[in-house]
């Protein structure tokens, strides 16, 4: 074991101790001789594809160890169980596992409408949490979250990892370097050609399988697709949004679900700012996709690439018939020139692998995630008004109450 | 105070002015435009006629002969047969020839501070469109030093050849100008009177813009207040006959770093120009000239320009550069803003 390993280790000790409150009374304190290895100890909540997905990343991560995974249907929780640690304990109940303590941190990747409860009942128990996006299911929880996770000292986290993205964080670079001049206009979509229909072995189980398909576990579109891009909008504007109009329908695949297969919703930001956010399930060209308008160029930014497309500027006539200056490269040849970004480590490893070190990274040393309880609640809030917009046919403000 | 006499003579100077400008105005003339792309930039053209003499596709035909013969992007250009390993010698067309020999003029006269053959070093800075994984380290550079001098160069009659396999020629500091230069000509065998040409910030001017029949002015380029804004134009001279280039490095440059690299190299050392200059503007006869020796005048410095240029009357120049304590401020040649 490397010395600076055990400092680490020593750090994750003090921090669960420090836990103030509720979870400092509910938790005995943890000696050193807890912690027999030299990893952050994970319990995950929440195996399905996400969760899973997840644990495929974590076993490749040296300072994360999966110890146990908790879900309520016996092949998700298996599944998941295949990419824990050896020795890992399975829960079917999150409580259980949140009583463990053997674990520092959890991830939360259930269903929207858990969010919530699991979030609060893990805060209670003391540990650090990475809970999957959106944040919410409601815009009071939202708000309620954030005062519960700043009364504790616990590290929080929500997995917007395209905050983490290189590929983001360079467009935000060009984009303080006034390379697209004054934007004006965001143009997200995130496209399917998919009904999200997943295939059932017991009837019975239709909703807890196929929950993204009604209203009362999760947001839609808005919330499991777009969400991505509203967070994405927030951090390159640095702002949330003002208003929102918006309108959605079940217009393609009318197959009982509740949750939109279609809805378009305009955000207004400060400075008249718009962004379009879309989502579409009859048709994936071009599926993930934002454009940047600015008078000066645009950015059109696709899954792991971006292009930049400079506007073709007229010639700086008018007073002088001509001008001298160093040459400009001209970029407006119908060609578009690849936004080149790479991570600090030199690898491009995929954004949510960043999303998660930075979560170790913010146990160990004690500090507040890039995306934290306050971002994710202004995104989460984001989506909720959206959805209202779509729903009443009203537009939606952003209310003074709503700002933490 | 103005008294009456004095103010009678002005007003009949200016009637008089006014009759000139009458007399020799061709007021049926009108600004004909021609925009475009070539060689990774734009170029505008304007020229005064009673009715287009010239179209966009002669002026695509001339451009296009020029990348077939001076690109180093274009692989079939004969610059970069020249600049294959494997070859020795080319048999260079009007072009080659031309550029060439003006380049070798200059990189004498500079005491080799113009070199095209630096083009192995501008590759491994990444100022080509060759991508570079890392800046080049000494040991790198010290590899490229003995394939970079143009004395390894050998011009007879139509032959180019290298004096040791290895050695790769770039003429992109000369060649807009030089285009600026063959579309000037080919205007004047056009017999057009009156023009403005301009490739990618190089120009050259000749006559009056109708049917005012003013004086042509053209601005001059340089950094914005804010190094993220969009350069502005800091000063304005009128031409009526010659040529006018620019040099900066507030453009084309990258970052490592705190540190910024310009993109002109000096061929004696290998690494990127570093001294006070941001920018100089030349004017001399044709648009070749000027744009040869902004490279040298930005590559000397600005103490080393100014002697340089009192030597050279044939050039004037402007300069933005840093002062001492980082305040941006600019100079130029007695002559510069002068209309002859």
């Amino acid at each position: 074991m490397e010395p600076n390993q055990i400092s680490r280790r020593k750090f994750i000790t003090k921090g669960a101790v420090a836990v103030g409150g509720l979870a400092a009374m509910r938790l005995p304190a943890l000696g050193a001789n807890v912690f027999k290895s030299s990893k952050l100890r994970l319990g995950l909540i929440g195996t399905g594809s996400r969760g899973t997905g997840l644990a495929i990343l974590i076993k490749d991560m040296a300072d994360i160890e999966l110890v146990a995974c908790c879900d309520i249907i016996p092949e998700h929780l298996k599944t998941g169980m295949n990419y824990a640690a050896k020795g890992a304990v399975a829960y079917t109940d999150y409580r259980k596992l949140l009583e463990d303590k053997n674990i520092d941190a959890v991830i939360i990747a259930t269903p929207l409408y858990t969010h919530y409860l699991l979030a609060v009942d893990a805060l209670s128990a003391g540990k650090h949490i990475y809970l999957e996006k959106s944040m919410t299911f409601n815009i009071p929880q939202s708000i309620d979250l954030v005062k519960r996770v700043n009364d504790t000292k616990l590290v929080f986290q929500i997995g917007f990892q395209y905050r983490y993205y290189g590929l983001y964080k360079r467009v935000k670079e060009v984009m303080d370097q006034n390379w697209l001049g004054k934007v004006s206009h965001f143009e997200c979509q995130y496209n399917q050609n998919s009904n999200w229909r997943k295939p059932l072995n017991d009837p019975k189980m239709e909703k807890a399988i196929n929950w993204r398909m009604y209203r009362e576990y999760c947001g839609g579109p808005l919330s499991e697709l777009c969400a991505h891009q509203i967070d994405m909008v927030n951090y390159m504007l640095g702002s949330h949004p003002l208003k929102v109009t918006g309108i959605g329908g079940i217009d393609y695949w009318k197959d009982g679900r509740d949750t939109y297969d279609n809805i378009r919703t305009i955000y207004e930001y400060p400075n008249g700012v718009k962004s379009s956010v879309t989502s579409v399930l009859s048709n994936a060209y071009n599926g993930y996709n934002i454009r940047i308008l600015g008078d000066r160029a645009t950015v059109d930014i696709q899954r792991d690439k971006a292009f930049i497309y400079a506007e073709s500027l007229e010639n700086k006539r008018g007073t002088v018939d001509g001008v001298t200056g160093a040459t400009i490269a001209a970029i407006t040849q119908g060609k578009p020139i690849e936004l080149k970004f790479e991570e600090p480590d030199g690898t491009n490893l995929e954004p949510t692998t960043y999303c998660l070190q930075d979560f170790f990274n913010c146990v160990v040393n004690h500090k507040k995630p890039i995306s934290n309880v306050e971002t994710a609640m202004e995104t989460s809030i984001a989506i909720h008004m959206g959805n209202t917009a779509a729903d009443t046919g009203l537009m939606q403000t952003w209310k003074p109450s709503y700002n933490s | 105070m103005k008294t009456s006499y004095q103010a009678a003579v002005l007003i009949l100077i200016n009637y008089l002015v006014v009759c000139i400008n009458v007399a020799f105005a061709q007021s049926n003339f009108k600004p004909i435009y021609i925009n475009g792309y070539t060689q990774g930039t734009t170029y505008h053209l304007t020229y005064y006629a009673k009715d287009s003499i010239v179209r966009k596709q002669e002026i695509t035909e001339i451009l296009n002969k020029i990348d077939s013969s001076l690109s180093v992007y274009k692989p079939y250009s004969l610059i970069s047969k020249f600049n294959n390993p494997a070859c020795m010698e080319v048999i260079m067309d009007e072009h080659l020839r031309k550029v060439v020999k003006k380049s070798l003029e200059i990189y004498k006269k500079s005491g080799g501070i113009f070199d095209i053959t630096v083009y192995p070093l501008v590759r491994a800075w990444g100022f080509s469109n060759k991508e570079i994984s890392g800046l080049p380290d000494a040991a790198t550079i010290k590899q490229i030093l003995p394939y970079v001098g143009s004395d390894k160069l050998l011009l007879k009659d139509n032959k180019l050849s290298k004096k040791i396999p290895g050695v790769q020629i770039d003429v992109d500091g000369i060649a807009q100008g030089y285009t600026v230069d063959v579309i000037s000509e080919y205007f004047n065998k056009k017999k057009i009177k009156n023009y403005l040409v301009e490739v990618g910030g190089e120009l050259r001017v000749k006559g009056k813009k109708q049917p005012e029949n003013k004086t042509m002015q053209v601005g001059i380029e340089g950094p914005a207040k804010n190094a993220q804004d969009e350069p502005v134009i800091q000063k304005v001279v009128k031409m009526d006959n010659g040529g006018i280039t620019t040099s900066g490095n507030y453009r084309k440059y990258f970052k490592e770093g705190d540190k910024v690299f310009s993109h002109s190299i000096d061929p004696k050392t290998g690494y990127p120009v570093q001294n006070q200059l941001i920018a100089v503007t030349v004017k001399a006869k044709d648009a070749i000239t000027a744009d040869g020796y902004d490279n040298v005048l930005i590559g000397m410095g600005l103490t080393n320009a100014l002697k340089f240029l009192k030597h050279h009357t044939f050039l004037q120049a402007y300069f933005i550069y840093h002062k001492k304590n980082g305040i941006v401020t600019d100079t130029a040649t007695a002559g510069f803003f002068k209309l002859k």
